[in-house]
């Protein structure tokens, strides 16, 4: 089994605090991760350290992500490396509509791996047959992106991306936050629908309730900047009985 | 400047009434300096250079002598503007071709190096276009041209009325409508400092519907410093609709200074967009009067520049009978060292009640040297109206380029989706969609 994400003794800091403290993880290809930990931990932190959001400051450590150095790759290298980062809260962009938007994105992951562009009519005529699994209808892909959108459909949108930018490493940052069961449903089944043994996902979450329709083969508990605990799914079944307690400093 | 006022010859001088103008745009034209409060956030340096040229250039004159045109294919007989069996435009052999591939069509008006081409297109019953000149010669114009632009408050319209000579008069009769836009294209191609002084007027009937589009681009050398003065006058009878659209694209060491002036009677429309990309200097300033109940305007504008260039945007609009309705929607994006200024006034004369006027100006600064320099105006002298203005700067949000980045989008890519983005909520208030996309292509 190939190695797709190593993390090494990585230290981080936003704003001058560290956030990240000699974190390891290691993810092999087709492996679901979860990590679980809570609020305010640097969940958050530790997913815009790997896609590379400016002010996220890496201090020491080391990412591989299929063998190269990813603290070296620009964020948008890094999307067309193939990890993609569904957001917790994805942004609103007044004036771009979600087909521009989306064609964008394709065309330049097209033209990083040598690929010819896709032409309007041929992406469209795709977009809408993926969009359709989703529940996405056209009238939603004319509209500017996330603007106005409700937070299933904001989701949704994500889940969209993400199918069609075909990403070796998912990371789901808090995906069902403000959803209702019925968004968590299909926004779970769009991404067990990408699910192969090359593809990875890593899942942070606060609660349980996302691991019961994306079943993670690892589970991780993250506190104080680092996993303090590893295990299988029923890790995250005791959490969900006994809480955080456990694993904070204030035990 | 002055003295190339006393020095050239112009057409009609023994045109009394004609003298008589030129005498008082003569008489009036003051250089503005920074103490001019009109004129306080745009400086004119670099209209300090005493070599600008107004007679024709030797290039023009052969133009004048010239009969000959040519077609790509070869053939004989045929006339610019007319479409030769091979497709393409003819024109004659010493400059380049002057009818424009556009994804619109339209009734092309040119001007090559300020003159205007003597090639009008075939335009329907109840449309009129002639030369300024010859519409004095026939007594059309006396009732309009010069007769309310304060040339005080103006300099460079006084400039434009101490040199008129160039321009159109375009008339269009009661109830008529024009399916096509009258579209005006002004080429640039010289390497001299040349000076062209334009002048035109539009008097649209009762009831009449009219686009006008007003392009101005150049040929060759991007460091050609010309200067382009521009005065448009619109009088709008009652019903009447003019729609105004205007791409400024000058060579990027060119001035560009336009004045547009409307006046609007009872339930008349104006309606302008601009975008002003080009120029070193680009002014596009709109003065309008609403003079009858239910007149209307709207003014909108975009702008977008880098370098050191400075663009600038001033309206005054004047509510000057109850029940008049104003709106406009400035957008514009600023980078490197330049500078963009919006001066916008409305103001509202005693009796004018229920009148509504709507301003706002809204500017993304690319770079930390670039600069925007506002001043909103509000005089308001009736007390049953509707008002606003507001202004607001910002910067690309960091939020929206990292999302993007993080879908791979290249970054400067992603900047430009969002200028796009930023600017199309004024350029969406186009009507015309084709004209819209026009426009959109060439942010």
């Amino acid at each position: 089994m190939n190695t797709l994400l190593k993390i090494e003794d990585l230290c981080a800091q936003v704003a001058g605090k560290e956030i990240i403290k000699n974190f390891n993880l290691t993810i092999n290809e087709g492996e679901v991760h979860a990590i679980m930990g809570p609020n305010g931990a640097g969940k958050s932190t530790l997913s815009y350290v790997l896609t590379g959001k400016p002010g996220y400051e890496v201090t020491s450590g080391h990412i591989w992500f299929k063998g190269k150095d990813l603290l070296k790759m620009s964020v948008e290298e890094r999307s067309r490396e193939g990890l993609f980062l569904i957001m917790q809260y994805p942004v609103e962009i007044p004036g771009v509509p979600v087909t521009s938007f989306l064609k964008h994105a394709v065309n330049a992951q097209r033209q990083y791996n040598g690929e010819p562009e896709l032409d309007t009519m041929e992406f469209i005529k795709y977009l809408r047959e993926e969009a359709k699994k989703l529940g996405i209808d056209n009238e939603m892909l004319k509209r500017p992106v996330n603007v106005g959108f409700s937070g299933g459909e904001k989701k949704r949108l994500e889940a969209l991306q993400m199918t069609i930018l075909k990403p070796s490493l998912a990371i789901l940052d808090e995906a069902d936050s403000g959803l209702d069961i019925d968004a968590i449903k299909v926004v779970s089944n769009g991404v067990n629908a990408l699910r192969n043994e090359h593809r990875s996902l890593l899942i942070i979450t606060h609660y349980q309730k996302l691991l019961t329709y994306i079943k993670p083969d690892f589970v991780h508990v993250f506190a104080d900047g680092h996993i303090v605990k590893s295990g299988d799914q029923s890790l995250s079944e005791e959490i969900e009985q006994n809480g955080y307690a456990a694993y904070t400093r204030e035990q | 400047m002055s003295e190339l006022l006393s020095d050239i010859a112009l057409f009609g001088e023994n045109i009394p009434w004609l003298e008589g103008i030129r005498s008082r745009g003569r008489n009036a034209f003051v250089m503005p300096t920074a103490k001019t409060e009109a004129w306080k956030y745009t400086k004119l340096h670099v209209l300090q250079r005493d070599d600008f040229v107004y007679a024709p250039s030797k290039f023009l004159e052969e133009l004048e002598g010239c009969a000959e045109e040519e077609c790509d294919c070869g053939c004989e007989h045929h006339h610019e503007n007319e479409e030769c069996t091979c497709g393409t435009h003819c024109h004659c052999a010493h400059r380049p071709k002057l009818y424009i591939d556009l994804p619109f069509d339209a009734y092309q008006i040119h001007f090559y190096n300020g003159k205007f081409m003597p090639l009008y297109p075939a335009l329907p019953v109840g449309v009129e276009v002639m030369t300024l000149m010859q519409a004095v010669v026939e007594g059309e114009v006396q009732n309009y041209l010069g007769k309310y632009i304060d040339l005080q408050s103006y300099p460079f319209a006084a400039l434009n009325t101490a040199m008129l000579e160039e321009g159109l008069f375009v008339k269009i009769d009661a109830g008529i409508s024009l399916k096509k836009p009258l579209m005006f294209i002004y080429h640039t191609q010289t390497e001299q400092h040349l000076l062209s002084n334009i002048r035109n007027i539009f008097v649209a009937g009762k009831g009449a519907n009219i686009s006008v589009i007003e392009y101005y681009y150049h040929i060759g050398d991007d460091k050609d410093c010309y200067f382009n003065n521009i005065v448009n006058e619109f009088y709008l009878s009652p019903q009447a609709n003019i729609t105004h659209y205007k791409f400024q694209n000058e060579a990027f060491k060119a001035i560009h200074i336009a004045l547009n002036y409307a006046r609007v009677r009872e339930n008349a429309f104006y309606k302008s967009f601009c975008l002003q990309k080009g120029a070193d200097l680009g002014r596009n300033e709109t003065k309008i009067d609403l003079l009858q109940e239910q007149a209307k305007s709207q003014v909108d504008a975009a702008y977008i520049m880098n370098g050191w260039a400075t663009i600038d945007t001033t309206t005054d609009v004047a509510h000057l009978s109850p029940q008049t309705i104003s709106d406009q929607l400035v957008k514009g994006v600023v980078g490197g060292q330049a500078k963009g200024v919006f001066q916008g006034k409305i103001s509202i004369v005693k009796d004018a009640q229920a009148t509504e006027g709507h301003q706002l100006h809204r500017a993304l600064l690319l770079s930390d040297t670039a600069e925007i320099d506002v001043k909103p105006e509000l005089e308001i002298y009736a007390d049953d109206v509707k008002c606003s203005h507001g202004a607001a700067c910002g910067e690309i949000d960091q939020d929206q380029l990292f999302y993007m980045r993080s879908r791979g989008i290249p970054e400067e890519e992603a900047k430009q989706m969002l200028i796009d983005a930023y600017l199309l909520e004024v350029i969406n208030r186009i009507d015309n969609e084709q004209i819209r996309e026009w426009i959109l292509s060439n942010v």
